[in-house]
């Protein structure tokens, strides 16, 4: 961590390139925290197989010698990490499938529902932060505030229940018919205002403090009217925080993923993931741990680069 | 005036659960586990709000399940707060290369999101409740030691800190007598921020069937089994759901209460200050 300096505003390239590299520094450190905390805390993956009956024990001793298990930890991380770098996660203990092609498999799944559920969270938390930020107290709409808080309180897992039973008692669909639950809306809006919420909140904190800005006095005083005033010099300063909240609202919503699937019972990552847990399936759930620390950290790095484009102030502190 | 009247709506609705959760075999003749009646049984006289899938009392089952989800809850948010908050402070108040390992430590697991850390942590250590509360709990802690941090810096720095310091006193009577108790509040409003999460972690992985016990009272796996039912008896699934609801609710409107008065009562006491 480098404190705050008095360093010279450094160009565009220069700050996205040191972030880049942190990016790359963090992906290494939470795949090696995966690797060692499942290797340290979990004990003999092995195990799981021989207690169900599914291997017998020599099967087992032969299976943890293919798996590498039988060297020291060392060797198998440096293993580990000479896989990932070819793109290897090993292969599933129960279908002897490659991870990646599992995962590989379930990924359009998870990645159209996460898309659409980003979109109704950006679209939803853009007009309720906005709404309730308002210019001046008197125009604040204490509903979308409200709305707001309850967004970030209320379970994806109940909002999921709620919506199934409205959507049958209006007998827009039925349960019985998976083509049209499957289909995307009710899991998309269903993800999209857990995370709508948080926008909603970040987006009126970050207008209520542009503003109360001087510059925003400034705008005024050189007679700039409402409209140009809120969206170039309101809201453009109020956006970088939001954006790097969509970075971890990204993640957040592989989570939210994980529970929409169960719910709505649509195939992708995140129901592979439980499954591959009550399975005991390890190298498939660290392979999606892995998968979803790199893009978590890819999503961050560029989420700090977009805010370095939109606001310059930014590239100056480190 | 609104405020007000949903803050005490937290702290009643936070007191009957934990009334329900302490006094649930008083309050409840029937086992939670046992059938006790009629399958999907409407609600009656007998059974306060119906019978479940099994046949099992559903108003006793809220009660116990009360019991577990509140307690996991606790748990594993004590724990986050206990680790992150001895790290925190460690972090803070010594600096140098400690600060930077923890820092650094703590940046790492939160590369990984915290559902995901708990997840993590259930695949290495196997489903149950107890991996539950351990995962969500250790899963929290790198966030809160983050945040505490920021806390316990944003007190040390201030003018009485230096004072103290420029009297001669020690770093833990510093850390002791000023630091903590000062960033005391904010650490209060944050715990409290922490037990939501910690109780949406919990009931979250309770729900995903991640206890490896179907039949456990509590609300989750209650709200997972009701999924079941959502045509013929949608009652089974509301119940806990709304409970959750509820609950996380509650515990974020008093976060965010306590979190206005103290600045409400810091603004005071610093124009009390400037007036004397």
């Amino acid at each position: 961590m480098v404190s705050p300096s008095d360093r010279p505003a450094a160009g565009l390239l220069t700050a996205a390139g040191r972030r880049a590299l942190d990016g790359l520094l963090t992906a290494w450190a939470a795949v090696s925290v995966t690797f060692f905390a499942l290797r340290l805390a979990g004990g003999d993956p092995v195990a799981s197989l021989l207690a169900q009956g599914l291997a017998s024990s020599e099967q087992a001793d032969a299976l943890r010698h293919q798996l590498g298990l039988d060297l020291p930890l060392l060797q198998q991380y440096l293993r580990f990490l000479g896989g990932l770098l070819r793109g290897d996660l090993g292969r599933s203990l129960y279908t002897g499938q490659p991870v990646t092609r599992i995962i590989g498999q379930q990924i359009p799944y998870t990645a159209q529902l996460a898309a659409a559920g980003l979109f109704v969270a950006l679209a939803l938390g853009l007009v309720l932060g906005l709404l309730a930020a308002g210019e001046d107290r008197g125009r604040r709409f204490p509903l979308a505030s409200g709305l707001a808080g309850i967004a970030t309180a209320l379970p994806v897992a109940f909002t999921g229940i709620l919506a199934i039973l409205a959507a049958t008692r209006l007998g827009q669909v039925s349960v019985s018919d998976p083509a049209t639950l499957r289909s995307l809306g009710l899991p998309a809006l269903v993800l999209g205002f857990a995370s709508a919420g948080a926008v909603a909140r970040l987006m009126q904190a970050g207008m209520q403090e542009t503003l109360a800005a001087p510059f925003m006095l400034a705008a005024r005083a050189r007679g700039l009217r409402r409209g140009p005033r809120l969206l170039w010099h309101a809201l453009r300063p109020a956006l970088p925080p939001v954006v790097s909240l969509i970075a971890i609202e990204a993640a957040f919503l592989f989570g939210g993923t994980v529970v929409t699937e169960t719910v709505f019972s649509r195939p992708g990552l995140g129901r592979l993931l439980v499954g591959s847990i009550l399975q005991g399936d390890f190298p498939v759930a660290q392979g999606l741990v892995v998968l979803s620390a790199l893009v978590y950290t890819l999503s961050h790095v560029a989420a700090d680069t977009l805010g370095l484009i939109l606001d310059p102030r930014l590239r100056r502190t480190e | 005036m609104i405020r007000r009247a949903l803050a005490v709506a937290s702290v009643a609705w936070l007191v009957l659960i934990s009334l329900g959760a302490l006094l649930a075999p008083l309050l409840s003749g029937t086992d939670p586990i046992q059938p006790v009646g009629p399958p999907l049984a409407a609600p009656s006289a007998g059974f306060g709000l119906g019978t479940d899938a099994l046949g099992r009392d559903l108003l006793t089952r809220m009660l116990f399940g009360a019991r577990f989800s509140l307690a996991s809850g606790l748990l594993a948010a004590s724990l986050a707060v206990g680790i992150g908050g001895v790290a925190g402070l460690a972090a803070a108040m010594h600096g140098g290369w400690i600060e930077r390992a923890i820092v650094w430590a703590a940046n790492a697991m939160l590369a990984i999101p915290g559902l995901l850390l708990a997840l993590m942590l259930l695949t290495a250590m196997g489903p149950g409740v107890t991996t539950i509360v351990l995962a969500v709990g250790l899963g929290g802690a790198p966030g809160f030691a983050r945040l505490a941090r920021a806390a316990f810096l944003a007190a040390r720095q201030s003018d009485f800190v230096r004072a103290s310091h420029a009297l001669g006193a020690g770093p833990r009577w510093v850390a002791l007598r000023h630091v903590v108790p000062n960033a005391g509040t904010a650490l209060l409003s944050l715990a409290t921020t922490q037990f939501a999460w910690a109780f949406l972690g919990t009931t979250t992985l309770t729900f995903l069937g991640l206890a490896g016990n179907p039949s456990l009272p509590e609300w989750g796996a209650m709200l997972n089994e009701g999924r079941l039912h959502l045509i013929d008896a949608p009652h089974l699934a509301l119940w806990p759901g709304a409970a959750i609801t509820l609950t996380i609710l509650s515990v974020q409107l008093l976060g965010n209460w306590i979190t206005r008065r103290q600045a409400g009562a810091d603004a005071r006491r610093a124009a009390a200050q400037i007036g004397s």
